[in-house]
Parts: structure tokens; C-alpha cells; sequence
């Protein structure tokens, strides 16, 4: 059980960097060298050009949500509530009732997500014992403007499809 | 007073208002666009009119309609609503005329009568910098005690204690220089850098005070509250310090007074280490003198740099993106052009004196001309490494500051009186 | 104090108490055994087997802990492995056609099957043959719904309607995996406790229509309150939870235990009295048609009673004790006549003689203590003289019907203080809202002659006030808690040996 032992260089005591304008000036070179190739060739520079480039997003991706159907559109979600019980930020509500399909006990009658107070943090999507909540759907930029439309309902989170095939997400590891 | 006194003046007292203005839109383009190329990214370069961009600089144009029809804010809790109004107008008004002293061209002779090109022209030159430089401090302080806001208040607390700490070595440092100059006037003490010494170096006050020169850029740096000496803003502990209440305009108006403290903190550094408005090697008098051979070589050298920067546009003016008709080329061709004919009509311009008698009038204001466009361009350069060393240097951590303030400073700068005075004393 | 004795838990030595069983009498003291079928007020049945225990020297090896009387020196064996084995077989075997869809589940958060495979189980079943299927959602009547796959048969429900309401419902017939809890063909439930048995199920098989899918129970902020339905004041917990962007809203009430009043059990009627908290609730005051703030409100009321020709105070038999001693020293500064009247109140026949009592006031006993007059005839002699009534949530429309309320209310001016929207409180000519039952503090008496106090458990979003504190803005001489209780000495006299926060929780037995 011997841990091994890794001793750092302490930085910073020698003389020359003592006096302290020696390093300031070393590091103004640093600076000044970026500066001075990106002004004389700007075509280097490690920037995206969005919105006219987009990014790609991967299967692992986390993007605005959708909730899964059945093979005949019935929606998954039985409304556990495990979701909004584990959403750190509090941004789902769901309200439950009676489900008369013989799919399960209960169905959501409303289910909000308030993309505004969403952290996208996927805790959701681990959280759902059916995977009837994904955040597959691979858009990238959630905009509008105004608050109301961020407020997504049953219907809007049912009717986005996913961005990717079924073989391709599970891969994903999701 | 004849036209030509009234015209003059009025060209001194605007070149003394106008310029530092005009000068906010250059300092924060540069800062955002340098900063964009010292971190690798590209700053702002998407705002455009009709697709013309100007290098960023339309940018500007929008942040400043933003702010101007911005909600102009002061919160009910601000019990001293006079001081919180007129506090980022002291800062304001300060910078703007702590640069009236400044000399931006030499003496101008004209018809025996001789013109001082400065704003104010008055003999006490330095001295009034120092007095203004220290008000405009007033103007923070206020703010934050005003906006009765801890954070905006701590803002202040720091900077006056700043203050305190660099005042002295900045004053200390300019003692010594006039120990060498000889004279509180700014354009005597540019005058005096006019000669060279030992014949072939230019008798600079960096050549002549390196160590005074240093101790004076860093006191400068902290009079004007830019990094690594922002510790009165400190967004990042205090959120943005002495300014967290200010909205809209004014919020502007300590934005722009800021970027004129430190358009007028260059000024006086190029005065007083860089030879002021003098082009090396060729004096006031020279010039005069060779004003022809002069206009000539730059008959030729204007299109030559004219032509690697036409280049430079072609080659940086694009979308570097697949884009069909790219409209960037279209824009880069019309700057080209544009210049190109600005180029033209300074050939011109300089072909006409060319022509005029040498040593007249002509050849004075040509001079003139040209050294206004030495200080702007020396000035330009000071504020860039103002930017540079924002962007490379992460702000002190305040006993940092005061170390430094007290320890280093201070008795350097007294160590500097001390051999500066001996050796005046020995060569005289 | 009953005797205690010494017994042995896993070698533990524990003082325990007499004559009851190892499940009471070791759990009295925070030693759980994990039990399915026994509920104290049902006794022992003895069917889930989930309660086995080891005892060392002495007796059979393995008992089960509802069937067995603590003794003196007992040594009961909790954490030997085969206990453990034993307990982990037995859920095993109970999961074998249980569903465990918990997170579909209403009972999931407060199941005891859940709860015991977390502790004592936790492996995967090892069934490969499927589940046997039974019906789901069958309406029991009185508002139960029973889903007969989650049932695991303990017999809670049909002890219940047999031992506690004699009705006897419910019954298991047929054995073996086919057994199931039924109703007789067309013999729905049918008594006044019959929700008791979604409380008493263990697992998810009896639900309350009511409650149903409403809220998951862990979303809920669990009270203690006392129930007004009635003069009986049963013990209830109060679950409540306030959603994103709402008001903090009441879901359910649950019996909560105490022996001296209500033992375990609610009537029905009171568990769903919890929708009069939330719903037609009034917000805000009103003078003629037009609503105001609560301040410009008691400056009208002031002035009302500044310019009436003799004031009748009539108070509700639900208000608090605190409230009474306020109100009734508000009309001895005003001079008004205080009334209590509250026949309408008294439901005849309509009490039993288990919990239900005939009269549906909560503090009427509090009314007598006080001695405020409750007689009809007092109540419209006082009022024929007077030019103003200033009525405390006191719904006169339980007695008179709305022609003679408007014949009594003729030429007179009435405010009323209320936090119920109703008909009666919209002939007022300026109403004020005040907190209801659950958002105040106070101590009722029950029909017992037991005292008790409850707290507030519910803060809306928009805060009433409480009658105490119209009172006093009405110029009434008890501004503080203390001022109020203090009074409240002088009269109940039981109470000078306690302070508010030392009266027992389970209710003070007044003499």
C-alpha cells in the first residue's frame, strides 16, 4: 500500500521570475503572437460560424425533449411522476388521470415542460422507467419570443419526432 | 484677433474635444476585436448596414443605440440621487479634459505669430493631468458610495485605496522627469525629445528614464482602473463593483469615460517617454525644411502600403465558410476601392505641396499635419498595449496590489529621484 | 403506567411494556418487525407469516410476533440468518404474482410491501412462469377502487368491515393463487368508515377514487390537524403540497391515531370535508359589489360600527377557543349582544355510536364553557332590536331558508366574517375573509369534554387573517396569543396548570 509519490516543481521562485516583468513580458510575446497571426490570417480562428454552420450533434446529445408512443401512438408514459420527482430544477408538471386503453393504469392528461426553467440535465430521460421521455429530437436552438410558447404540452412533446434510428440511440448508450 | 487666430483656436479646442470622443469608437473596437484575436476567436463582426461591416466597427453603432434607448434606471433604495447622477459625469468630464494639455503638434508659425497646439494652452501642463487624474477618481467613488449597494460600495472602497497607493509613485516618477526636462510644460518637455542623443538616438524619455517610464505606464495603469488594476469592478468578486447600479447612459457615460481616461493616459505617456508628436530623427525645423523630400517619399510609399493592405482585405475579407456569391469578396472589394481612392486624393494633397514655395505656410501646416498623424499614431499604439496587457494579464489580488503600490514602487521611484538628481548634477 | 418487563432483542436487553404483543411492544420502543396482516386495531390474524421471529430457550423456535405476548425474559431473535431467510422467502413469495409497477402505484411511497423488499429482500424474482391476471380497478363502492393483482390477502379490509363497522362487505373467496378479496354480488360497500380500508391496505390494492392519481404522496407535506366535521374532533394528518406556481392545496385527510378520541379511524364524511378548505374559499373582501384591500375593509366595518343602533355579534360553534374569548370580549367593549346560535348545526339522527355525532358543530362545548348564549329566541329577540349584525362564519343558512333570512337581515346592516363564499355571506353588506380551520391555531372542545389544540398547517399564498385579529382590529381588547390565552385561564379552568406548547398532543380531558 505505498502511494506513490509525485513531487511538482514550484514555479515562480526563481529570481527572474521573482523580478516578475521578465514573465510579463514572456507572456505578452505568447499573446502578441496570437494576435498577430489571427489579424494576418483570420481564417485560422477556433470559432464556429453558427448560425450558418451548425454544429453536429451526437446520439448522446442532450436536446429538447420529446415523449415516445407505442407502435400504435399511444403515448408511453403511464404519468410515475418519477421525471418530475427528479427534475433538480423543477420545470415538469404533469397531471395524471384515469387510462382506459389496457395499456396501463393511468395516462398524463398534462404534461409541461417549462424549457426555460429546464437545465437539460437528461436526469428525466434516467428516470423514466418506460423511456417515454427522450431528448433525442437533436434540435439545437430552442428560440421564440415569448415565454408562453417554451411551455411545450402533451401534445407538442408527443408530436416531435426523434433525431435518430432506435438501433442508433440505444447505442448511444442512453 | 484676425479669422485666422479665432479659425485656429476653434481647431485646437475641437481637436481637443473631438478627438478623445472620436477615439472611444477606435479604443473598443480595438479592445473587442483585439481581444477576440488575442484569444483566438473573432470579436464582433456580424453587425452590418447594407452588408457593409467595417471591420466591426458597425458594432459599435448598435451598442451605443442599445444603451441610448436603453431604460435609464435609479433604484428607489438610492437616497442621494444627485451624487449618483453626477458621478460617472466627473468621470467623464475629467478624462475629457485632462487631455486639453496635451500638445498633439508643435508650435505653429504662422505669418510671424506663432499658435500652441494644445486645447489649453497653458504652461502648467503636466500638473494639471496629475490634479485632473486624481479627480476623476472622485467620480468612482462617489458612485459607489451612492449607490448604497455593498458591492458598489466595497467598488469604491478599493479604488480609493488604490488611489492613495499609486498617486504617490506616479507623481514620484514624473519628479524626476522634470528633473530631466526641466520644465512642467508639456510641449517643452516634447520639444526637448526632439534632439538626439549622442547624435543618433532620439532623445526619448524611455531612452532617458526606462525605470521612471515603467513606474509611471503601471501607476497609469491603475489611475485608469484597466487590468490588471480593475479592482474596482472586479466582476467576479463584487460583481461589477462601483458601476452595479448604473443603467442605460449612464452606464455609458462611465463606459466612454473609461476608454477616454485611458486615450488621454496614452497621450501623456507618448508626451512624456515617446517624443510626444515628434517623428524621429527629424526635428520641427528639419522638417520644415525638407518638407518636399518628405511629401515625396510618401508620394511613394502611400500606394505601396496601400497595396500589401488591399491584399491583406482580399485575403481576410471572406466567409470562411462554403458560401455561394459570397458577399464578403463584394464588401472587401468596395473597402479596396474606397481606399484606394482615399489614397489618390492624399497623392494629390501631397503633389500640391510639392508644388507650393518651400518653407512657407504650406510646408508649416503639412508639418503640422504630420506630426498630429505621429502623435495619433503613437497614441493608437499606446492604447493596444493597453489592450494587449489587459488580455494577457489576470488582475492583482488586492494586498498584491498594495505590495506592489508601497514596496516596489514607491522606493524605486524615490531610488530614481535620487541617481537621476546625481547625475543632473554631475553633467551640468 | 402499565408494568413493564425485560426482554432480550437480539441480545439487546429492552424494557418493554405488559400484556401486549411483540410487534406493539417491541415497536414501542423503535424495534420494527416487519408485519403485513396485524394492524393493532384489527388484532392478529396471523396469515402473512411476515412476523415470524426466533426465540432462544425456552417455547418454539419460531413464532409469529402478533400472536405472542411479550414476557419477561424473553430472548427474541431479529437479525439470525434464518429469520432474515425466512422474511426474505416470505416477500418473495408474496411478489410472485404481485406486480411491481411501484412507480405506476398510488401506495408507492407509503407501501409497506415496498418498503420491506427494499430492506429485507431486494433480488430479482426468479419466477419464469407469468403472473397470474386478476381484475383491476373494481369499484368496491363508497368510493374504493380495488385492483386485485396488487392485493397480497392479509384481510385488513375484510377484519374492518366485519370487527369495526359489523357490516361485513367484504369477504376472500376462493384458495390458492385464485383467492381474492370480492364484494358480495351486488352488495356494494356500504357504511360511513368504508375508506378506512384504502388507509388500512398495506399495499396498493384499495385506493380512494378520491385521491386517486391526484398527487404522489412523497410530493405531500404531512400535518397534524383536527377534523371539524363534527363535535367529535377526530385526530387527522393533513396532506398537503403546494404545486409549482399554485396555492398550497389540501389533497386528503388521513386518520391519525389517538386513542382517547378516535382511535384509528375517520368517518368518510370528514375525510373529504378537506374540499371545503380548497374550494369556494372567499378571498377577498367585498363592501356591496366591490372588493378591497383588508385594511380599507375594517375602516368600513369600523365605520359600520360606529354608526349601528345596537350590534348583535353572533359567533360560530366552530371557532376556535381563542377566537370565542376574542370575539366575546370585542362585543363586551362594543356592548353588543354576543350570540351563539348554531341549532341549524345539530343534525338529528343523524350521529352514531361509534365516531359520527349528530351535531356537526367543533367547539359547541366550547360555546357552554364560555358561556355564550346559544337559544333561538335570544339570538332574533337581540337581533329584532339591533340595527347591525356582525356575523363570525357562523352559516345561518343551515337553519333558515332564504326567504326568512331575508326577512330576518330586513333594515338591518350585516358584515360577515367568513372564509366561505356562500349564499348567505353575499346578502352581507361588507364581508371580510378570514383563515379557515386549518390555517390557524387554536384549541376546540369536543363533544367529549376533551380539549385539544392544533397549529396551522396550511400557508396560502395569499395569507387571511384570523377572526382573533379582525376582533381585534375591530377594536377588541385581546391583541396577543397571550393576551387571548390568558383570558381563556380565567374561564376553563383546567387549563391554569399548562401553557399553550405543554397542553398534550393527544387532547386534555377536561373535568
Amino acid at each position: 500500500m505505498s502511494a506513490e509519490v509525485k513531487t511538482l516543481k514550484r514555479e515562480g521562485s526563481t529570481l527572474a521570475e521573482k523580478i516578475y516583468f521578465v514573465e510579463i513580458f514572456k507572456g505578452m510575446a505568447t499573446t502578441f503572437g496570437h494576435f498577430w497571426r489571427n489579424l494576418l490570417d483570420n481564417s485560422n480562428l477556433y470559432v464556429r460560424h453558427y448560425p450558418e454552420v451548425e454544429p453536429e450533434i451526437p446520439v448522446r446529445w442532450r436536446g429538447r425533449h420529446r415523449l415516445t408512443s407505442h407502435d400504435d401512438g399511444t403515448v408511453k408514459c403511464v404519468a410515475c411522476f418519477m421525471c418530475q420527482t427528479n427534475c433538480p430544477a423543477e420545470c415538469i408538471s404533469i397531471e395524471a388521470g384515469e387510462r382506459l386503453d389496457d395499456k396501463a393504469e393511468k395516462m398524463p392528461v398534462k404534461f409541461n415542460i417549462d424549457l426555460l426553467e429546464c437545465i437539460y440535465c437528461g436526469y428525466c430521460v434516467e428516470a423514466c422507467p418506460l423511456d417515454a421521455i427522450r431528448m433525442d429530437t437533436g434540435i439545437y436552438s430552442v428560440t421564440d419570443n415569448n415565454r408562453e410558447s417554451f411551455v411545450l404540452g402533451l401534445e407538442d412533446l408527443l408530436k416531435t419526432p426523434g433525431a435518430f434510428s432506435e438501433e442508433e440511440y440505444k447505442k448511444g448508450g442512453a | 484677433m484676425s479669422l485666422l487666430d479665432i479659425l485656429l483656436v476653434a481647431i485646437r479646442v475641437a481637436f481637443a474635444a473631438f478627438v478623445p470622443l472620436c477615439f472611444i469608437a477606435v479604443c473598443v473596437w480595438m479592445e473587442r476585436r483585439g481581444a477576440g484575436f488575442f484569444q483566438d476567436r473573432a470579436g464582433p463582426n456580424r453587425a452590418n448596414i447594407f452588408g457593409f461591416r467595417a471591420a466591426g466597427l458597425v458594432q459599435n453603432l448598435a451598442d451605443g443605440a442599445k444603451l441610448f434607448f436603453k431604460e435609464d434606471v435609479i433604484s428607489d433604495h438610492i437616497q442621494h440621487k444627485f451624487y449618483f447622477v453626477i458621478a460617472p459625469l466627473i468621470v467623464f468630464f475629467t478624462a475629457v479634459v485632462s487631455f486639453a494639455v496635451v500638445p498633439f503638434a508643435d508650435t505653429l508659425v504662422l505669418n510671424g505669430k506663432s499658435y500652441v497646439m494644445q486645447g489649453i494652452p497653458i504652461d502648467i501642463g503636466i500638473l494639471w493631468f496629475l490634479a485632473l487624474a486624481g479627480f476623476s477618481v472622485y467620480g468612482i467613488i462617489l458612485a459607489g458610495w451612492s449607490s448604497t449597494n455593498k458591492y458598489g460600495l466595497l467598488g469604491s472602497l478599493r479604488s480609493t485605496a488604490q488611489v492613495i497607493s499609486y498617486e504617490i509613485p506616479m507623481g514620484l516618477a514624473i519628479v524626476s522627469l522634470l528633473v530631466v526636462y526641466g520644465t512642467v510644460n508639456l510641449n517643452g518637455m516634447a520639444q526637448y525629445q526632439g534632439q538626439l542623443l549622442f547624435g543618433f538616438i532620439p532623445m526619448w524619455g524611455i531612452i532617458l528614464q526606462p525605470v521612471g517610464f515603467l513606474i509611471f505606464v503601471i501607476a497609469a495603469f491603475a489611475e485608469t482602473n484597466r487590468t490588471p488594476f480593475d479592482l474596482a469592478e472586479g466582476e467576479s468578486e463584487i460583481v461589477a463593483g462601483f458601476h452595479i447600479e448604473y443603467s442605460a447612459m449612464k452606464f455609458a457615460i462611465f463606459f466612454m469615460g473609461e476608454y477616454i481616461a485611458m486615450f488621454a493616459s496614452s497621450a501623456i505617456i507618448v508626451t512624456l517617454y515617446f517624443g510626444g508628436y515628434q517623428i524621429p530623427f527629424l526635428a520641427t525645423d528639419t522638417l520644415i525644411n525638407y518638407a518636399k523630400p518628405v511629401a515625396f517619399l510618401l508620394m511613394l510609399g502611400l500606394p505601396a502600403g496601400m497595396y500589401f493592405f488591399a491584399g491583406w482585405i482580399r485575403k481576410n475579407n471572406v466567409s470562411h465558410y462554403p458560401r455561394e456569391n459570397d458577399p464578403r469578396v463584394y464588401e472587401g472589394n468596395i473597402y479596396i476601392k474606397g481606399f484606394w481612392g482615399l489614397v489618390i486624393l492624399l497623392e494629390l494633397i501631397l503633389f500640391a505641396i510639392l508644388l507650393c514655395k518651400s518653407g512657407g505656410a504650406a510646408a508649416h501646416i503639412f508639418v503640422v499635419l504630420l506630426q498630429i498623424c505621429t502623435f495619433l499614431m503613437k497614441v493608437t499604439m499606446m492604447i493596444f498595449v493597453y489592450i494587449w496587457v489587459r488580455w494577457t494579464l489576470p488582475r492583482f489580488r488586492y494586498d498584491q496590489l498594495q505590495k506592489i503600490g508601497w514596496q516596489v514602487l514607491l522606493p524605486a521611484a524615490l531610488l530614481n529621484i535620487f541617481i537621476t538628481s546625481a547625475f543632473v548634477v554631475a553633467l551640468s | 403506567m402499565a408494568e413493564m418487563i425485560k426482554l432480550f432483542v437480539n441480545g439487546n436487553e429492552v424494557e418493554v411494556e405488559a400484556g401486549k404483543n411483540l410487534i406493539d411492544a417491541i415497536g414501542a420502543v423503535g424495534i420494527e418487525i416487519p408485519h403485513l396482516c396485524y394492524h393493532p386495531a384489527l388484532g392478529a390474524d396471523g396469515n402473512c407469516r411476515m412476523c415470524l421471529v426466533g426465540l432462544e430457550e425456552g417455547g418454539p423456535p419460531l413464532v409469529a410476533a402478533c400472536k405472542t405476548p411479550a414476557a419477561e425474559g424473553m430472548k427474541v431473535l431479529l437479525d439470525a440468518d434464518h429469520i432474515k431467510k425466512i422474511q426474505h422467502d416470505v416477500l418473495e413469495f408474496q411478489l410472485i404474482n404481485h406486480p411491481v409497477d411501484c412507480p405506476v402505484c398510488d401506495q408507492a411511497g407509503e407501501c409497506s410491501l415496498q418498503d420491506y423488499y427494499m430492506t429485507y429482500d431486494g433480488q430479482k424474482s426468479r419466477m419464469t412462469v407469468p403472473q397470474v391476471t386478476k381484475s383491476k380497478k373494481m369499484d368496491f363502492g363508497c368510493g374504493v377502487i380495488h385492483d386485485q393483482e396488487r392485493c397480497v390477502l392479509c384481510g385488513r379490509c375484510v377484519r374492518f368491515c366485519r370487527q369495526i363497522t359489523k357490516t361485513g362487505e367484504l369477504g376472500i373467496v376462493n384458495r390458492t393463487d385464485t383467492a381474492r378479496v370480492a364484494i358480495f354480488p351486488g352488495r356494494p360497500l356500504d357504511n360511513r368508515y368504508a375508506v378506512n380500508v384504502v388507509d388500512l391496505c398495506p399495499v396498493g390494492a384499495m385506493t380512494s377514487a378520491d385521491f386517486r392519481f391526484k398527487q404522489r404522496v412523497w410530493f405531500m407535506k404531512k400535518e397534524r390537524g383536527v377534523c371539524h366535521g363534527c363535535s367529535k374532533g377526530c385526530n387527522i394528518t393533513i396532506d398537503h403540497n403546494r404545486e409549482k406556481d399554485q396555492d398550497d392545496l389540501i389533497y386528503r385527510f388521513r386518520p391519525l391515531f389517538n386513542e382517547q378520541i378516535n382511535g384509528y379511524f375517520i368517518c368518510d364524511e370528514g375525510r373529504l370535508s378537506y374540499r371545503d378548505e380548497n374550494e369556494n374559499r372567499l378571498t377577498e373582501a367585498r363592501l356591496s359589489k366591490t372588493t378591497m384591500s383588508l385594511d380599507k375593509a375594517v375602516t368600513a366595518g369600523l365605520k359600520e360600527i360606529k354608526r349601528a343602533e345596537g350590534i348583535v355579534i353572533l359567533i360560530s360553534p366552530d371557532c376556535s377557543l381563542e377566537q370565542m374569548v376574542s370575539v366575546k370580549s370585542l362585543a363586551e367593549e362594543l356592548g353588543a349582544t354576543l350570540s351563539g346560535f348554531s341549532d341549524g348545526y345539530i343534525k338529528k339522527g343523524d350521529g352514531d355510536d361509534y365516531l359520527i355525532q349528530d351535531d356537526k358543530a367543533a367547539n359547541r362545548a366550547g360555546l357552554a364553557a364560555l358561556n355564550i348564549d346559544s337559544s333561538q329566541t335570544g339570538f332574533e329577540e337581540a337581533l329584532a332590536k339591533a340595527g347591525l349584525l356582525i356575523n363570525f362564519n357562523n352559516d345561518l343558512s343551515l337553519f333558515y331558508d332564504e326567504s326568512s333570512l331575508k326577512k330576518l337581515f330586513k333594515e338591518k346592516r350585516v358584515i360577515g366574517v367568513t372564509s366561505r363564499n356562500t349564499k348567505l355571506f353575499q346578502m352581507a353588506n361588507l364581508v371580510i375573509p378570514v383563515a379557515s380551520f386549518t390555517e390557524y391555531s387554536g384549541s376546540i372542545i369536543s363533544c367529549d369534554n376533551i380539549l385539544q389544540t392544533f397549529n396551522r398547517a396550511i400557508t396560502k399564498n395569499d395569507t387571511l387573517v384570523d377572526i382573533c385579529e379582525v376582533a381585534s382590529l375591530f377594536g377588541g381588547p385581546l391583541k396577543t396569543d397571550r393576551d387571548r390565552y390568558d383570558e381563556l385561564k380565567k374561564i376553563v379552568v383546567s387549563l391554569n396548570d399548562f401553557d399553550p406548547d405543554t397542553i398534550p398532543a393527544t387532547g386534555l380531558k377536561l373535568t
